[in-house]
């Protein structure tokens, strides 16, 4: 479903993305490790399109985004990119002016235009499964760090996405919340939605991924099965990250 | 609007001299007046002592009073000035006479002030003057000349009486608080409405480019400019008429006696005859300056009518219509700044590549002209009507500013914002719409409604087209009624009432965002 082949990212003569080729299939997740630096945020935002890239091509669906565009062709895939891959942030950024009932029925109403009433309706079910329905009219400023992700997750959801993109969703959050994001994202995962999730969560990742792909200094050193990633680690990166985490 | 005719010169009784005293320390800050009991020396024994007569004029009141020497563009030339040379070598072998630039219709405040001995510069002698100052006699004998387009069918004032054909009336361009104005606002009778410039020759423009009916000016300025405005001719005789004298403080008999006399044996002499006729203003009335004047014009015992904050209550309605003049350009102008420079600031961060530097020097240049510049522009250029080139004038100064300010309102919103958007499938544009704007908008409240305020106060800048807002109001009624301190005290008080709940306003927005910010987590 999603073809990453040869993505090569440059700022400047700096080379922060050497070649990376990634396939994800329908219901995967795909769980993307690696030290902090090593290219996995600026690789997850040239999947849909926020950065563009020198080389290489991103397909998802039969949409294409491809280094040789012109600016015009690559911003309008770019934006059939976004209404089938929705994306949570590290720093959640819901829209600060927006209740969390606003924010999520924001973008069905204007990219997919629906009516606010089938909009409202909708929004309420994703709210209720990362289980905000009690504070639909709470202003982002108004809720815990954890709060903000699972509306910012419904949010996401409520496009209706094929694949969702996590950049390190719990990054910013203490431990209790960083536990009730993972456990929507786990039921998110069991129910087979396809996602691809940058992480350092590595108990998240060994449970509910399908597949880990293990970035190092941009390019992807490792992929394979999470059990056998964690068990045994082929490349030296990968037992380096691994000691890192679990001294942490 | 309404034009009281006991606002013109002739009406009003002339202040106390205490009055006065205070009238000087609001507008100088300073109380050294040779009026002062502690200074009593006659300022003919200062001039003498200097070796130099103090006079002051204003340079933009033109030819040929006195204007820019068009030889020597740094000195000044004119009837008048040749005039004081005489004056002023009469008064002492090495006494040279030195003009001093002030505002026409502050010169006298400015004289209180003691910055200059005496003033000069078209000055008629009105018994509310005389009362205040000490005047010469005539050095000249002045009527006004209505001017209009040349083969209008109007002949003569009698002919104003009916207003247009269309039932509108006729407009007639003055100079502020001149005699001229004071003549026509008695003749304000529905019929004829007056319209005030700042400028002699600014009136004469407007009326040449078609923006208004007629000027009225003193026959002087209308003989003078006769060649500088082909478009204009005479409109009947002239009409009115009234002496120029020389004014001097009340404490300075002796100077006054001297120029007095001066004037005298100038008349005599023929000498102020060949001045006159140098430059093109003699006639026969002229001949009474000779013959008919022995000293000083006398001065009227007076009887006092209203006065001080009475005379401000009686001058209630004018100041209320002022001030909604203030309030309509405000009110006007200042949403279509806003949307210009938000639509400014939006292109330069977010539109196409080549229109990015058009935006940026649209903002340098705007920014770095003065706003008189761009209404003179609005007006006489592009002969907008005086509400219109007032706003738009207004609107597109301060769109510079606003832009800077919308600029520095959107980009504090956070990348994180925009990216979300997109990230969701929206477009750039509705992005900026429904998510970036709306919350620079709440940013830039405070200083948007900080630069309100100064644009309330700069819509006095708009007397320039005409407009009689509150500040221009408030100096024709000082200066008709020379109760300075009660209009001041007035005017102030009323700016002071419409900006400080915008005051309020920009600050509670202030402390309000500040809160939010506090509050805001991670965004
Ligand atoms: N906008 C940018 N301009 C220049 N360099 C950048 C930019 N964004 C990221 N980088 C660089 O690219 C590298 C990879 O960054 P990133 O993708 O954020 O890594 P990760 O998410 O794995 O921590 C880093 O060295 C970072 O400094
Ligand atoms: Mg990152």
């Amino acid at each position: 479903m999603i073809e990453v082949d040869g993505l090569v990212k440059r700022f400047g003569a700096v080379e922060v993305l050497r070649g990376v080729d990634l396939s994800v299939g329908r219901g995967e997740v795909a769980c993307l490790i690696g030290p902090s630096g090593s290219g996995k945020s600026t690789f997850l935002r040239c999947l849909n399109g926020l950065e563009r890239f020198q080389e290489g091509r991103v397909t998802i669906g039969d949409v294409a985004l491809d280094a040789g565009q012109s600016d015009r062709d690559h911003a309008r895939a770019a934006r059939r990119i976004c209404r089938r891959a929705g994306m949570v942030f590290q720093g959640f950024n819901l829209f600060a002016h927006e209740t969390a009932l606003q924010n999520v029925i924001e973008a069905p109403m204007r990219v997919l235009g629906m009516s606010r009433d089938e909009a409202v309706e909708r929004a309420r079910g994703f709210l209720a499964r990362v289980g905000m329905l009690h504070r639909l009219d709470a202003r982002p400023r108004e809720l815990s760090g954890g709060q903000q992700q699972r509306v910012a997750i419904a949010r996401a959801l409520a496009m209706g996405p094929e694949v969702v993109l996590f950049d390190e969703p719990t990054s910013a959050l203490d431990p209790r919340a960083t536990g009730e994001v993972l456990s929507v994202m786990t039921d998110l995962a069991r129910d087979g939605q396809t996602m691809i999730v940058v992480t350092h969560a590595m108990g998240f990742a060994r449970k509910a991924a399908t597949v880990v792909h293990v970035f190092g200094d941009g390019a992807i050193v490792e992929s394979g099965d999470p059990d056998r990633v964690f068990e045994a680690p082929a490349h030296e990166a990968t037992r380096s990250l691994l000691s890192e985490v679990q001294a942490a | 609007m309404d034009m009281d005719p006991d606002a013109s010169e002739s009406d009003a009784r002339g202040p106390s001299l205490g009055r006065n005293m205070a009238a000087t320390v609001v507008l100088t800050g300073l109380a050294i007046l040779a009026a002062a009991p502690f200074a009593p020396a006659d300022a003919l024994d200062d001039a003498r002592a200097r070796g130099t007569l103090r006079y002051g004029g204003d340079m933009e009141g033109g030819a040929p009073y006195a204007f820019p020497d068009p030889d020597a563009p740094r000195a000044v030339t004119g009837f008048e000035v040749e005039i004081m040379d005489r004056l002023a070598r009469g008064l002492g072998e090495d006494v040279r006479a030195e003009f001093s630039q002030g505002q026409w219709d502050k010169l006298l405040w400015v004289l209180d002030s003691g910055r200059f001995d005496v003033v000069v510069n078209g000055y008629e002698w009105t018994p509310g003057r005389a009362e205040d100052y000490l005047a010469t006699r005539p050095y000249y004998i002045y009527q006004l000349q209505l001017m209009g387009p040349k083969g209008s069918p109007v002949r003569s004032w009698d002919d104003l009486k009916r207003p247009r054909p269309d039932g509108s009336p006729w407009t007639v361009a003055v100079l502020t608080a001149s005699a001229a104005d004071d003549f026509a606002r008695g003749r304000d009778a529905g019929a004829i409405r007056v319209v005030r410039f700042d400028g002699a020759t600014d009136a004469m423009l407007a009326v040449q480019n078609g923006q208004y009916d007629f000027t009225l000016q003193d026959v002087p300025a209308a003989s003078y400019y006769a060649g500088a405005f082909p478009g204009l001719g005479p409109v009947g005789p002239p009409v009115s008429r009234g002496y120029y004298v020389i004014y001097a403080r009340r404490s300075d008999t002796a100077l006054r006696d001297a120029l007095d006399a001066g004037i005298g044996r100038m008349a005599a002499s023929g000498e102020l005859r060949r001045i006159l006729e140098k430059y093109g203003i003699w006639n026969d009335l002229q001949n009474e300056l000779a013959t008919s004047f022995e000293g000083p014009i006398a001065t009227p015992s007076s009887s006092r009518g209203a006065r001080g904050w009475r005379l401000v209550l009686h001058y209630g309605d004018r100041l209320r219509a002022a001030t909604l003049v203030t309030l309509g350009l405000s009110f006007g102008s200042m949403p279509l700044a806003m949307a210009i420079g938000l639509a400014v600031a939006l292109g330069r961060l977010h539109g196409p590549a080549p229109l990015r530097p058009l935006l940026a020097a649209y903002v340098e240049l705007i920014r770095g002209t003065p706003l008189m510049l761009q209404l003179y522009v609005l007006f006489f250029l592009l002969k907008l009507d005086p509400w219109v080139a007032g706003i738009a004038g207004l609107a597109i100064n301060y769109s510079a500013y606003e832009a800077e300010i919308y600029r520095a309102g959107l980009q504090a919103v956070p990348r994180g914002q925009m990216e979300a958007a997109l990230a969701l499938g929206m477009s750039r544009w509705q992005a900026l719409r429904r998510v970036i704007v709306p919350q620079a908008v709440r940013i830039v409240i405070p200083p948007v409604a900080n630069d309100f305020i100064a644009l309330f106060k700069d819509t006095s800048v708009c007397s320039v087209v005409t407009l009689v807002e509150l500040t221009k109001e408030y100096s024709i009624l000082a200066n008709g009624t020379r109760d300075v301190v009660e209009f001041a005290a007035a005017a102030a008080a009323i700016y002071l009432a419409m900006s400080l709940p915008l005051s309020w306003f920009a600050r509670w927005s202030e402390r309000r965002l500040g809160a939010e910010g506090a509050k805001g987590g991670l965004a």
